[in-house]
């Protein structure tokens, strides 16, 4: 609607359109190979699916887990169990029940059935896995895997227990397996590009900031597992139907060592790099395993029996892409953000393009965010009070920040100014006090919904989203609220252009330097529509020059968007052009409250910040 | 001693300290004040070898701390007492202290630097969480002074202690300077800082704003505009004389 | 009553090997903050220690199997972990999974992937009569041995220097190191004590089972990691009470459930930590406070 793009239409188009020619190229040379290499290629493309499936999960959220082959190996079940036919199921799985026992389904329906129940089991899984810390999930969900290895193994009459079922149809083609991969590509750039995948990448890139947007990491992370364990289990249950066999053993340990190579060597946070890092890894992976029953190279040398051998050589890339390349082959972009590939297709450089384009006409977002809210109402603390161990940082401070207008808080280092915004935006629990958003307890709540009722705040650090571009970071800060996507667009553009970044919007927010990401932070606060805006030293770092720009920038913000702004700031200059009123705190309490002419001139305020000898000499 | 040539800090490519001269003379104690977000900290890095300078030089009795190894450089006599403390709270203070003396003579150092601090003797086997802040600020300093520093390096020693207790911290500096310790002292507290050293130099966006010894920097107005900004200079000007 | 008994020393002895394992894991996840999946092949080439050196005395098998926990502990830190020391968590323990791929394979192509018999002391199969309960030896072994490995893992720890830098390192390393602590040795000391502790733990499930194979470390090494999830991260007694409630946990579970059950008992075990994350995301032992990294 707004013609602004987070990247250009031919980008987008090379993006796509690059990993399915891959796709297709794979396809093509398997239909017209051998009925080996066929069913070489057919397994490939079965795990790149497995493989698009981990990057949906791990590649946004930043978070490994070991458990995705988990549900590869209960799609594949599932997938086998109903297509057997119902002597062969009575011969193998006994125990099943009659319905599913007898029933022989075609390859795309149990498929979809595979596919729906390990959507159903990943979120039924995730629901407390994900509750656990970012450290926990690897560990939690490898001991999933186990669970399901060892139900499989031991479950005898419904499972066929640790003996492999056998003599499952073998209906997957090359062509199918090719439309199925191609499909999971599409969906995992549709996926990463949904508003869904942007609020899940902002948790990778700062957890902290990205709650801070109103964004719940555990939803935005179950979300992507169960996902996840879709695309896993039309990956198991297409690959059952190639190789005809399955045993506890085909998805477990080496499978998913194997598949998070692939991953990582193509750069996890590509889609492009998933199917990169498939077809090398299984290409090394068939080549060593040519050898591995003994070969001679060039006649001379002669190798012999080597078990081991192709799983050594992935071990040995996974660790060389670590310690040299940890990024992967594509340094975790898409094909349409390679500048090589750029080159090799003839495309003229994107940035130039970006800033070339006019800017079009975009919607005025503080009108967007501002409708139906009441001017009136104020952010007011009541006696708060923080210790951490046995210092006490505040004791017993109030505020009141009332809606269209700028409280400055100054105080030296150490006086607890930080905490207190901590305190006010849900980061921090405090010992004692209360917290009222226009009237409501808002005390105890999460900052993410802190966020979407209206608190908006950036960092001392600026906490930027590294690789996500200018216009995609602000953009998520209207998403973290729920805004739509194409709406986050226009909201991200307007904001920009009001703050004059606009020539930041395309550029990786990690390349930027702390001044332009602190104000980037600023931008993305601004785009969740807050109706209280905390500003943690947004001027640290700018010029003079820009510092006053800032301060008209601000000015505009208050007017505009009519919301509260609290502002720490060290750079007392801007405190002052902007904050008809101050307040001063020191060694959580507060010093002072009043005009900034009324504070400076305060013997206290001055010895606070200088020391009281200070006051002594400079007078004499 | 010490000298820095146009040192640079710089984290993930973006400079935030450009090009600072410090040079500090045997027995000399010099301060290094100015508001967060000065530098002061990261150019307290680049000495100690937590993060290698962009650019310049850091020597240190003439010998290039480029790239050196922050165990290394404290090997050579350069300790700090960051900023926070920063105690090993789950060891006992007794521990604290074994752990800074090593070689000959770790025990008779340790004596002597319990008689100097008796609180930290009669504390010795508690963990060091349960002290006070003055107490842990104590211990941090008797820590650096273990390690036999020919340059004892203090940041913030005064941050978040009670009055009397920076008075008590701030003896005990004084002391140490009679005995002709080497100090380079990083303080928020200008007025203090700048009585209490030789000599200061007073950073602001990374960059040296002004430096001279006490009786020059007293009363500068430069120094209360890097604090409060020009309006309280003026005003200061205006009612102060 | 009897019953009761046995089954207690029987759980008993099964928490302290998982307590062994746990700590393993944990001696290098506190100075290096790396979850180790490769613990669990530096308990299995101790094993094949056993297994290669079966011809020697057993105490010179023990030192073999001992050398060699040590030795590729510390040549994995040397070879694989020291470069990405300063990556994330996740890059680490993906490194670490390579490492561990690695090293099983090499194991296979050097050996065989099928499980290979070790002979073991006879006096290890035989079981003593304690009044009415008859006590396997070999889990005398494995407490006696977990007794002997806490009290020296405590020694070293708290009463040698190298412990005490250690220590301090595991708390604030940028600190230690500020005060003349060596990175690289406290690194290199915690992984040769997680391969001495490999080792420990190799020796007593080859004793226990009689046979070495290539995957034998898997289970294990997962054992370690629930129990410090459980644990809380990063706290050597947390590991410790981590892996004797596992260990408990499954050996009852193993006494106790309907025998058509028994089989899942792993299952059930690793279902544990999640049981217990969500009601305590940290741990049992880790800060119930939630974290504000701001």
């Amino acid at each position: 609607m707004s013609g602004v793009r987070f990247r250009s239409r031919s980008s987008l188009a090379v993006s796509l359109l690059v990993p399915l020619a891959l796709v297709a190229l794979t396809v093509a040379i398997g239909a017209n190979g051998t009925p080996s290499l066929q069913g070489t290629v057919t397994t490939i493309l079965c795990n790149l699916i497995i493989v698009l499936g981990l990057q949906v999960f791990i590649g946004n959220s930043g978070v490994y887990s070991f458990g995705q082959l988990g549900f590869a190996s209960a799609g594949a079940y599932v997938a086998a169990v109903l297509t057997l036919p119902a002597a062969l199921t009575a011969l193998q799985t006994p125990g099943l029940p009659d319905p599913i026992a007898t029933a022989q389904l075609g390859p795309l329906l149990s498929t979809l059935i595979a596919a729906a129940a390990c959507g159903l089991l990943a979120a039924a899984v995730g629901l407390p896995l994900m509750r656990t810390s970012t450290l926990a999930i690897p560990i939690s969900t490898f001991a999933f895997l186990v669970v399901v290895y060892n139900v499989l193994a031991n479950w005898d009459a419904v499972t066929g227990g640790s003996s492999a079922l056998v003599s499952i149809p073998r209906t997957t083609s090359v062509e199918s397996a090719g439309l199925w991969a191609a499909a999971a590509v599409a969906v995992a750039l549709a996926f990463k590009w949904s508003a869904r995948g942007y609020r899940l990448q902002a948790t990778r890139e700062d957890e902290v900031a990205a709650r801070s947007l109103g964004i719940g990491v555990m939803k935005e992370r179950l979300v992507a597992f169960s996902l996840s364990g879709v695309l896993c289990g039309i990956g198991g249950a297409l690959a059952v139907h190639q190789s005809g066999v399955l045993s506890p053993t085909t998805f477990y340990f080496a499978a998913t060592v194997t598949t998070v190579t692939m991953l990582v060597l193509g750069g996890a946070r590509s889609v492009f790099g998933a199917v990169l890092g498939t077809i090398a890894v299984a290409s090394v992976n068939e080549v060593l395993r040519g050898i591995e029953g003994g070969a001679e190279i060039l006649g001379l040398v002669a190798i012999g029996d080597t078990p081991g051998l192709a799983a050594i050589g992935v071990g040995l890339i996974l660790l060389a892409t670590m310690i040299a390349m940890p990024n992967g082959l594509t340094g975790g972009r898409e094909a349409g953000e390679l500048a090589w590939l750029g080159r090799l297709l003839g495309r003229r450089r994107p940035r130039d393009r970006a800033a070339k384009s006019p800017w079009p006409d975009v919607p005025n977002a503080a009108e967007m965010v501002k409708a139906e809210r009441a001017r009136d109402g104020s952010l007011r603390a009541e006696g708060i009070s923080v210790a951490f161990g046995g210092l006490q940082v505040l004791r017993g401070v109030d505020l009141e920040l009332p809606r269209g207008e700028a409280l400055g808080l100054i105080g030296p280092n150490g006086a607890g100014k930080t905490t207190l915004v901590n305190v006010l935006s849900g980061f921090l629990a405090p010992a004692a006090g209360m917290v009222r958003l226009d009237g409501t307890d808002v005390s105890g709540r999460s900052p993410n919904r802190l966020a979407r009722t209206g608190l908006g705040r950036t960092f001392q650090a600026a906490l930027p989203f590294p690789h996500l571009n200018g216009l995609e970071s602000v953009a998520v800060g209207a998403m973290g609220v729920g805004v739509g996507r194409r709406d986050a667009v226009a909201v991200a553009a307007d904001v920009l252009a009001r703050l004059g970044m606009r020539e930041k919007a395309v550029l990786p927010a990690g390349s930027l330097p702390p001044a332009s990401q602190r104000l980037l932070g600023v931008a993305r606060a601004l785009a969740t529509g807050p109706r209280y805006l905390l500003l943690d030293e947004p001027a640290a770092g700018l010029s003079e020059a820009e510092a006053e720009e800032l301060v008209a920038i601000l000015r505009g913000v208050l007017e505009d968007f009519g919301c509260g702004i609290l502002l720490i700031e060290h750079e007392m200059s801007v405190v002052m052009s902007l904050c008809p009123r101050v307040q001063v705190i020191d060694d959580g309490i507060t010093l002072r409250v009043g005009s900034p002419a009324e504070v400076q001139a305060d013997p206290a305020v001055i010895e606070a910040y200088l020391g009281s000898s200070y006051l002594e000499v400079a007078s004499a | 001693m010490l000298d820095l040539r146009g040192t640079r800090v710089a984290y993930r490519g973006v400079e935030v300290v450009h090009g600072v001269d410090l040079r500090i003379d045997p027995g000399e104690v010099v301060g290094m004040v100015g508001p967060n977000g000065a530098g002061k900290s990261s150019v307290l890095r680049a000495i100690s070898g937590l993060v290698p300078p962009s650019g310049g030089q850091v020597l240190f009795e003439g010998r290039v701390l480029n790239g050196m190894a922050p165990e290394r450089i404290a090997k050579l006599g350069l300790a700090l007492v960051p900023e926070g403390r920063h105690v090993f709270k789950t060891l006992t203070v007794a521990e604290n202290l074994r752990l800074s003396a090593w070689g000959s003579g770790a025990a008779a150092a340790i004596e002597r630097t319990l008689a100097r601090f008796p609180i930290l003797r009669e504390r010795a086997g508690e963990h060091a969480d349960r002290l006070s802040g003055g107490e842990q600020q104590q211990l941090a300093i008797a820590r650096a002074l273990l390690c036999r520093p020919r340059l004892l390096i203090l940041d913030e020693p005064s941050l978040g202690l009670a009055p009397k207790m920076i008075d008590v911290i701030y003896e005990l500096l004084a002391e140490l300077r009679e005995e002709g310790t080497t100090m380079l002292l990083v303080e928020q507290n200008a007025a203090r800082t700048i009585d209490f050293c030789d000599r200061c130099l007073v950073l602001g966006g990374g960059r040296v704003r002004a430096q001279g010894p006490r009786q020059e920097l007293r009363g500068d107005s430069g120094l209360v505009r890097a604090y409060l900004g020009g309006q309280a200079e003026l005003r200061r000007n205006g009612g102060g004389r | 009553m009897t019953e009761l008994a046995q089954n207690l020393i029987d759980a008993l002895a099964l928490g302290s090997l998982y307590a062994l394992i746990a700590l393993g894991v944990t001696v290098v996840y506190t100075v290096m903050g790396m979850m180790n999946f490769a613990h669990g092949e530096f308990i299995m080439l101790a094993a094949y220690a056993l297994y290669v050196l079966a011809g020697l005395p057993f105490a010179a098998a023990l030192g073999g199997a001992l050398a060699t926990g040590v030795l590729i502990a510390i040549a994995a830190e040397r070879v694989a972990f020291r470069p990405v020391r300063n990556a994330d968590l996740s890059a680490q323990l993906v490194t670490s999974l390579a490492v561990a791929t690695i090293l099983q394979n090499v194991v296979t192509g050097a050996v065989n992937a099928r499980p290979q018999s070790v002979a073991t002391p006879a006096v290890l199969g035989e079981s003593t009569e304690l009044g009415a309960v008859s006590v396997p030896n070999l889990e005398f072994v494995t407490l006696g041995l977990t007794a002997v490995v806490l009290a020296g893992l405590g020694w070293l720890l708290y009463r040698t220097r190298a412990g005490l830098a250690m220590r301090a390192a595991a708390e604030n390393f940028e600190m230690a190191r500020l005060l003349g602590v060596r990175a690289d040795r406290v690194v290199a000391l915690s992984f040769a004590i997680s391969g001495a502790l490999a080792a420990a733990v190799g020796v007593l499930l080859v004793m226990q089972t009689g046979q070495v194979s290539p995957t034998m470390g898997l289970t294990p090494v997962l054992i370690g990691f629930v129990a410090v999830v459980i644990g809380g991260f990063g706290r050597m007694v947390g590991a410790v009470l981590g892996g004797l409630l596992l260990g408990i946990v499954s050996s009852l579970l193993g006494a106790y459930l309907p025998a058509d059950l028994v089989p899942f008992r792993d299952a059930i075990v690793f279902s544990l930590p999640v049981a217990i994350l969500i009601f305590r995301p940290r741990g049992l032992l880790g800060a119930a406070t939630g974290e504000a990294r701001v």
